[in-house]
């Protein structure tokens, strides 16, 4: 009897990552084709192209030779965030409440660490032909300082994944400690019994103010503009990813979606109280709410230029204090 | 203004960038030195593409040539075949009708819109604001066709031959009353995409006070063209040409020299273009387009400057019967190589491609220019 509700449990946890993972898929595509090449008045590409179609594409293309002084560690990097983000899904499943080391907001702050500690050492790891490597006489006799030490531009990228890891990020945890607040408690399961007994935090003025930092940090954590600091086109081009290749770019294209749907059951869970679970008609709302992130991310960055230091700065610094506030106003 | 000054001392680490690179769309090498991702000093190279056209160009016949030269530039490459065309004409002293002066104008100015909107587009691009690109990118279609309605084709036109512009590229009604409806619609498109661009606050953030060349540096450098405009010198060879002598126009500049002097002087010199060929379409006289009756002669070398869209485009070369000797072209790019560098300095690494991009340049057409240092 006891095996037969755990062997279930887990039947049913992992049709639901299956299901959020299936429908990660058409994310990157509904970004892409619904928002971005609407806003610009082009077709865009098919619904199911940049999420199922160019995986599948890459898959079996041959991969190239990668230039880094670990290629082993470095090409595992992309397995290792998937596996990460899988591992946050899980971790948001009313299945995975049993298991208080998983089921606390602790481990869920600590798997997006492991993210974005992953985008420091690819850009560390990868040393692509597009800026020392390439093969052009650079250091001749009559050239500006010929003793200067060099760097790739996923250097670069790295020292900036690193600044990000450190304040860059910081609003997103901010408001994922927000529901802490209010819940009193750190475990996922308190925060979504006090969400059904007294209501959606979101819809208090704490979790209101949270909810906009953590859409914030939301774009932050991804990447997309105007956050892309750490792959901005206009200096370090594809920045971590450059090097990753055929089924390894694969992916990172796999993963990319897919954290966008767990970011969204996430917001779903802190702020709504709503788990997913296959077997709950309340597992559309997880979608939906996935979905309301990718329209609002795809129309922000469809109209901000990249950020330099300059802008994001103050705009990280401002989100903060919010989340503070948030904090604060959760406490009193 | 201070002068911006680099700062060897200080250097950290070196950036190079390119010659393959996605925010430049042209073939060159930049070194960037910076101390925490700022630019303390930058060294441009370009090479990569020399392909020897003043070679092939000498002992050919000046008609061979002429058309030669449109292979020079992608963009401007009217400019090039009007200009070397117009060579040979002082030097023959050929006088063209006035009816092709007309037509000229006419491609000169809808190459130097698609030439402006493609820098707009590309600004946008580097700024990483796909939105604005596209819808530049859109206006400059219209005026890509138009360019294909009297040229026949949207890059290597043919329009200018020796005593005018070839026959097929005559303008009748018809493609004048289009030429006319096209206007409206690239000033409306325009119009509405200066207000929602000097409007966004965050682009404006991004883009001013960056990359700033004062007037006296960039008369220094010997920069040329809108760059040099953008930096509040009013200097514009079109007010010099013969061509331009009916036509009523502003010669625009700006204050500061920066990306956003840059962009916004180039968009309101697009204005101005769209004047210049409304008044083409309202006064083209009847008449040829071309005139036969001159006589090839033996010359010395000579000289030709025009105002193309990114500055001062130099033609200069021998008659020796009938066949072009000691060719030299020299395209405005090379000119502005050292604003470039200047206006790096200082500026976050994010915005050095910016800083370069906001100069025009065109490296590809470049690749000719060989430095003579004399010791």
């Amino acid at each position: 009897m006891f095996s037969n509700v755990i062997s279930n449990s887990i039947v049913i946890a992992a049709i639901t990552v299956i299901v959020c993972f299936i429908i990660s898929t058409l994310l990157p595509g509904i970004e892409r084709k619904y928002i971005h090449a609407r806003i610009q008045q082009r077709i865009g590409p098919i619904l199911i192209a940049p999420g199922i179609m160019a995986p599948i594409k890459f898959m079996f293309k041959e991969n190239v030779k990668v230039e880094s002084p670990v290629p082993g560690l470095y090409k595992i990097l992309p397995i290792l965030c998937f596996i990460v983000v899988t591992c946050l899904i899980i971790a948001l499943t009313p299945q995975a409440f049993a298991i208080p080391a998983l089921s606390s907001l602790v481990a869920i702050v600590g798997l997006l660490k492991v993210e974005e500690i992953c985008y420091v050492l690819m850009g560390a790891l990868s040393k692509s032909v597009m800026s020392v490597r390439m093969p052009f006489p650079d250091q001749i006799k009559g050239a500006a300082h010929n003793n200067v030490t060099r760097s790739f531009v996923e250097d670069i990228s790295s020292r900036r994944s690193l600044r990000m890891i450190t304040y860059g990020s910081f609003p997103l945890y901010l408001a994922l400690f927000a529901p802490i607040t209010q819940a009193r408690s750190i475990f996922l399961p308190d925060i979504v019994a006090y969400q059904q007994a007294h209501g959606p935090i979101l819809f208090t003025v704490s979790g209101a103010i949270a909810a906009i930092v953590f859409f914030i940090g939301y774009m932050i954590i991804l990447n997309e503009y105007p956050f892309s600091i750490i792959k901005a086109k206009s200096d370090v081009i594809e920045g971590p990813y450059m090097e990753y290749a055929a089924k390894y770019r694969a992916i990172v294209y796999l993963t990319r979606g897919f954290f966008m749907m767990v970011l969204g059951v996430l917001f779903s869970v802190l702020f709504l109280g709503i788990p997913p679970l296959i077997t709950s008609w309340s597992f559309l709302i997880n979608i939906v709410v996935a979905l309301i992130f990718v329209f609002m991310m795809g129309i922000f960055s469809a109209f901000s230029p990249v950020f330099t230091n300059r802008q994001l700065l103050p705009t990280i610094l401002g989100t903060t204090l919010l989340g503070v506030l948030a904090v604060v106003v959760g406490l009193l | 203004m201070d002068e911006k000054v680099p700062r060897s001392n200080i250097i950290e680490t070196e950036i190079p960038m390119g010659t393959v690179h996605p925010a430049a769309l042209e073939p060159y090498r930049v070194r960037f030195f910076v101390e925490d991702e700022i630019v303390q000093e930058a060294e441009i190279t370009i090479g990569v593409n020399h392909r020897g056209i003043e070679r092939i160009m000498e002992g050919l016949p000046v008609e061979k040539a002429n058309a030669l030269t449109e292979k020079i530039c992608g963009i401007c490459s009217n400019s090039h075949i009007w200009n070397s065309c117009r060579t040979a004409e002082i030097g023959l002293g050929i006088e063209i009708p006035e009816r092709a002066t007309y037509i000229r104008v006419i491609m000169g100015e809808l190459e130097r819109l698609h030439s402006h909107f493609l820098y707009l587009a590309h600004g946008c691009e580097v700024l990483s604001h796909e939105t604005f690109s596209m819808r530049i990118f859109y206006l400059r279609e219209i005026v890509m066709e138009l360019l294909a309605m009297i040229g026949g084709n949207r890059v290597q036109y043919g329009c200018s031959v020796l005593g005018g512009v070839r026959p097929r590229c005559d303008v009748d009604e018809a493609k004048l009353l289009r030429l006319k409806n096209d206007m409206d619609a690239v000033e409306e498109g325009l119009t509405g995409f200066v207000e929602r661009f000097l409007a966004d606050s965050v682009v404006q953030s991004r883009i001013t006070g960056v990359g700033a060349l004062p007037h006296k540096q960039a008369i220094k450098l010997a920069v040329t063209g809108p760059t040099l405009r953008a930096t509040g010198v009013a200097r514009d060879l079109r007010t010099t040409m013969f061509e331009y002598d009916n036509f009523d126009f502003n010669v625009i500049t700006q204050p500061d020299g920066d990306v956003r002097s840059n962009l916004v002087m180039r968009a309101l010199e697009s204005f101005e273009s769209i004047k210049i060929i409304r008044q083409a379409i309202a006064n083209i006289p009847e008449g040829k387009v071309v005139t036969r009756d001159w006589e090839m002669f033996d010359t010395d070398i000579i000289e030709s400057y025009i105002e193309v869209p990114r500055g001062t485009l130099y033609h200069s070369y021998a008659l020796e019967s009938g066949r072009v000797r000691h060719c030299i072209i020299r395209t405005p790019s090379m000119a502005n190589i050292g604003a470039m560098k200047y206006a790096c300095i200082g500026e976050q690494l994010t915005d050095a491609q910016l800083c370069i991009v906001q100069c025009d340049p065109c490296f590809t057409c470049t690749d000719r220019a060989i430095e003579i240092i004399r010791r």
